[in-house]
């Protein structure tokens, strides 16, 4: 794995001195607040509220359609430029001829988009700290939570890096990630639609809504677990392989 | 230090490098030369394993580059033609990245981003960002960053490609300087640039290896060519004298002062022209010609590469078009 620390390094550089990722983080965080906010007014206003129901669980749960929303355009941006870019300007080249392992590479570059990922959910924990002040909050359902928004995020941004290694245009791997994230959305959505039978099942099982929903009530099932990796590791092994076979193919 | 058999890479249906072999010793400093579009460009991208190949082998050292890359890379520093740079990062970023990548231990990477930004002459640019840095800077750089973990073998795609006169005699005497103490096989289709710097010579025509040599070597593999004789001769027919002798061609006499005559003769492509000019001084003396000078024409680089890489070259031995 030698390279994988310089990669992540040099990707985190690269991120974080080029506007993209504070735009980013600024547009993210200033739609998250709005959400927040409307949610906590909601709640002010509500005269008995269920035990198992608090802004924290509606943040993530019901309101989660809002939040992937917002995933799913933050997510592909972040990706869209990871190999897209250096094979349109050429820094592929110098980058593939030093020796290192093209999983090094994949994953330097993968874990730093998943790491301004969680830098930038980090300044939402503030929130729970403002609810915290004002009532209860569930320390469970936090970390739960916060748990599913990782995996979800992990999933997506795995996407995106095998799309971005498909094209050299970093717009059609914007477009390929967001398309396939909608895809698998709409899918999701379509649980609520069809009637229960094999379709349904398929439908629940690869809900990003629903796996949300029941994380922000603290529970934790592990066919979410088991999905949410293999979203991570298929894409990313099938990464891999495209790098590697523009160093093997004839 | 580089073995390559039998390589040839196809796109499609184009083939651009054909059943090229070669071998480069260590401490060797050896010009790739060819047209643009020769194939020069490929066979250095997997030379350096960034591309693969349709067949044959590569052996860096001893390690193959399709089974064994990390290896194989380890040993060498790659400078890509267009040398493609991160415009975002400052020049120490970069070369510490590059550093950290080619396995330069921590505690080294400072000491190696200067020792290589000191050979390039480009310590003055440390902290500018890259996107601010001129052609000729951007070129050091990219040198640099082939050098900066010290790999005992350079691969330079052009090296001197698109910079002004001062600049490129500065990196002819840096590669010079370099190849002191590294083996050096850098492409490049300008002449001067191979007799200037190289011990040996590869051209590639076609995507094929067509001469392989050191200059002179090179420069008496093409064809015998011919003649300037100066001799004293008023009642000689010099000229049928000299085409009765084996190995000429076609010869011309004609005055220059009163009673010198200048005979040019041109030899056939298989004669030998060391041979065929002592026949033919001899011949001469024999019929009492006096012989003042014989001079054998000196074939330049520049007409070696005309001759081997001339698109009608290849199907008569290498005869050249003029």
């Amino acid at each position: 794995m030698n390279g994988f620390f310089a990669v992540f390094r040099r990707e985190m550089l690269s991120l974080w001195v080029t506007p993209l990722a504070w735009v980013l983080v600024a547009s993210f965080l200033l739609l998250q607040g709005g959400i927040f906010y409307s949610i906590v007014v909601h709640f002010s206003q509500m005269n008995d509220v269920a035990i198992d129901l608090g802004p924290v669980q509606a943040y993530f749960g019901q309101q989660s359609i809002l939040m992937a929303i917002s995933l799913l355009l933050l997510c592909p941006a972040l990706t869209m430029r990871l190999f897209a870019e250096e094979r349109r300007t050429g820094t592929i080249e110098p980058l593939l001829t030093a020796p290192v392992t093209p999983a090094a590479v994949v994953l330097g570059k993968y874990a730093a988009t998943l790491a301004t990922y969680v830098l930038m959910w980090a300044p939402t924990l503030l929130y729970v700290v403002i609810l915290r002040d004002t009532g209860s909050v569930d320390w469970g359902v936090v970390s739960t939570s916060y748990c599913g928004v990782v995996g979800v995020g992990a999933g997506y941004l795995a996407v995106g890096t095998l799309m971005s290694t498909v094209t050299q245009s970093q717009l059609i791997a914007l477009m390929l990630t967001i398309l396939l994230q909608f895809g698998m959305f709409v899918l999701g959505i379509a649980q609520y639609i069809f009637e229960p039978g094999w379709i349904w099942e398929i439908s629940a099982h690869i809900s990003l809504s629903s796996q949300m929903e029941e994380l922000s009530k603290g529970v934790v099932d592990s066919r979410r677990l088991v999905f949410d990796l293999t979203l991570v590791a298929l894409p990313l092994f099938l990464a891999v392989r495209v790098v590697d076979s523009w160093r093997t193919d004839g | 230090m580089i073995v390559v058999e039998h390589l040839t890479k196809r796109y499609g249906a184009l083939a651009a490098v054909r059943d090229v072999s070669f071998e480069i010793g260590r401490g060797e400093v050896v010009g790739f030369l060819g047209r643009n579009g020769a194939g020069k460009t490929t066979t250095l991208r997997v030379l350096a394993g960034f591309i693969g190949m349709t067949s044959g082998r590569v052996n860096i050292d001893g390690h193959d580059v399709q089974r064994d890359p990390i290896r194989a890379r380890r040993l060498l520093g790659y400078m890509p033609e267009t040398c493609p740079l991160y415009p975002e990062m400052r020049v120490y970023e970069y070369l510490g990245f590059r550093a950290a990548i080619k396995c330069v231990p921590r505690r080294e990477r400072r000491g190696a981003v200067e020792h290589a930004t000191a050979e390039v002459n480009a310590k003055d640019v440390l902290d500018v960002p890259i996107g601010q840095l001129s052609k000729g800077y951007r070129q050091r750089i990219g040198l640099a960053d082939a050098l900066v973990a010290r790999p005992p073998l350079l691969i330079l795609d052009e090296p001197t490609a698109g910079l002004d006169p001062n600049q490129i005699r500065d990196v002819r005497d840096l590669i010079r300087k370099l190849g002191e103490e590294h083996t050096i096989l850098l492409s490049t289709h300008i002449l001067s640039e191979v007799e200037a710097i190289c011990d040996r010579a590869l051209v590639i025509h076609h995507g094929e290896l067509v001469a392989t040599g050191t200059l002179p070597e090179l420069t008496r593999q093409r064809r015998a060519g011919g003649a300037k004789l100066l001799l004293r001769a008023p009642t000689l027919d010099v000229s049928a004298l000299a085409r009765a002798v084996e190995g000429v061609a076609v010869a011309r006499a004609s005055r220059t002062e009163a009673s010198l005559t200048e005979l040019v003769v041109d030899f056939e492509p298989s004669a030998d022209a060391g041979k065929t000019i002592e026949a033919l001084v001899s011949a001469l003396v024999r019929a009492d010609a006096s012989v003042r000078e014989a001079a054998l024409d000196k074939a330049s680089l520049e007409d070696v590469f005309a001759a081997l890489t001339a698109d009608s070259a290849g199907e008569d031995g290498g005869e050249p078009s003029t």
